[in-house]
């Protein structure tokens, strides 16, 4: 049987735990703040073109931090944007790694190149190569 | 019928803020497997040389969350939602640490990469220089050689002008220059007399000696007499000296006659004695078998 008292106690109950669950603290402002600057280092690092997964779940997860704020639900604020701001510092550091990875490509290449070069000077000079004899145009 | 309206409408707001309530949490997530995650990461990143050596801090920052982790779970139960927060840190760290590692390994071989670069560049250039100075020294011996063979040419010429008679030898830019007196000749004749016939037996034997060496006969006049008898007389007397030496077998490619009449005096043509020296027939010897240098502008 529901009285009315009943359900009035259930009532403050779910109000009394949805203020519990959303906490009373105020919202976590520093660490929105924190977040939003490391994904715009991640950013700044090109990690939009090297690390598009880990830079998507930072803004995803700033996204929810900041609307969890809204409905001052600081505790998951606080969480979220915490999450982001790993995620966000993951993304600007596999970007970096990235970029560093190809100029050690790159410039392997390029020593690769500069070996056989001077090699071939330091050798070749008592045998020349064979000059590109101009072939007689047939008309 | 108002009072049964009434108690739907408050049982819908306190299901509302129950939902609200759970929808503000998270979905509880399975923190223990989050939790394995973590440790995996941080072994992983602790095996990692690199990440020992460049980036001791992240992996630090991972250490202490796993450890948050840890006791979270340990206090509240392995589902509980800050153990499986702090999991997801520390693997997310763990990750960076790896990351930065790489990042730096990366910058410190390419650093490696350019003192090699340096390297190579410097030895090339060294094995350049070395082949530079191994060039100029072999230039240097080479005209080391030339002087020396200039040096003994000279001195045969010499040693011929010194043998002739009647004759003054001087070196000059265009080689040993003989010259013959006018007395090898009768006045307007251009017939050689017999006392040039010793000075041309000497030179004749000094170029069978010398095969490479050439001559150049040159006749010159003084200033008397018209510009086109004195040309005529000129060529006439260096043709009889240059056949002289052809017919004692020099080949007469290697003999060479030209007349210039009273141009190139070598003295003014305003008395006897120095009209005299422009009477003249000069032998220009070649030095090696370099080509005789024609006389300058006016030269025929």
């Amino acid at each position: 049987m529901i009285t009315v008292n009943g359900i009035r106690n259930a009532f403050w109950c779910a109000i009394a735990f949805g203020i519990v669950a959303c906490a009373s603290a105020p919202p976590p402002v520093d660490k929105l703040a924190v977040a939003k600057s490391s994904i715009e280092r991640a950013e700044q690092a090109q990690a939009a073109q090297f690390a598009q997964v880990e830079l998507n779940s930072a803004r995803n997860k700033l996204a929810a931090a900041q609307a969890a704020a809204d409905k001052h639900d600081a505790d998951v604020a606080a969480r979220l944007a915490d999450q982001a701001d790993v995620d966000a510092q993951l993304a600007e550091s596999t970007a970096r790694a990235k970029q560093q990875e190809q100029l050690v490509t790159e410039m392997d290449a390029s020593l690769r190149d500069l070996r056989n070069e001077t090699l071939r000077d330091n050798s070749g000079s008592a045998a020349p190569q064979p000059s590109a004899q101009p072939v007689p145009q047939q008309p | 019928m108002k009072r049964n309206h009434t108690k739907r409408s408050v049982v819908a707001v306190a299901v509302a803020s129950a939902l609200l309530g759970l929808g503000a949490c998270e979905t509880t997530p399975d923190s223990s497997a989050l939790l394995e995650q973590a440790r995996g990461a941080v072994t992983q990143a602790e095996a990692n040389p690199n990440v020992t050596k460049y980036a001791p801090t992240e992996l630090d920052r991972a250490r202490k969350l796993l450890v948050n982790a840890e006791s979270s779970a340990k206090e509240k139960g392995a589902n509980d939602k800050i153990a499986a927060h702090y999991a997801y840190l520390t693997t997310q760290m763990a990750r960076i640490a790896e990351q930065r590692a790489q990042e730096q390994s990366a910058m410190a071989r390419i650093k490696a990469g350019e003192t090699e670069r340096q390297q190579i560049l410097l030895s090339a250039r060294e094995h350049e220089a070395n082949q530079a100075v191994a060039q100029a020294q072999a230039a240097q011996a080479d005209a080391q050689q030339l002087r020396s063979q200039a040096t003994q040419a000279q001195a045969e010429a010499q040693r011929l002008a010194a043998q002739l008679e009647n004759v003054q030898a001087s070196q000059t830019s265009r080689g040993l220059v003989l010259t013959l007196d006018d007395v090898l000749f009768d006045t307007g004749k251009a017939q050689l007399k017999p006392g040039a016939q010793r000075s041309i037996d000497q030179i004749a034997a000094f170029l069978n000696e010398n095969p490479d060496r050439r001559v150049q006969v040159e006749g010159f006049t003084d200033s008397r007499g018209a510009d086109d008898y004195n040309l005529e007389l000129s060529q006439s007397r260096a043709d009889a000296v240059a056949m002289a030496i052809i017919k004692r077998g020099i080949d007469a490619q290697r003999v060479r006659a030209l007349g210039y009449g009273e141009q190139f005096p070598v003295a003014s043509n305003t008395n006897d004695g120095s009209r005299q020296l422009n009477r003249r027939v000069e032998i220009i010897v070649s030095n090696g078998d370099a080509a005789i240098p024609s006389r300058a502008a006016g030269a025929p």
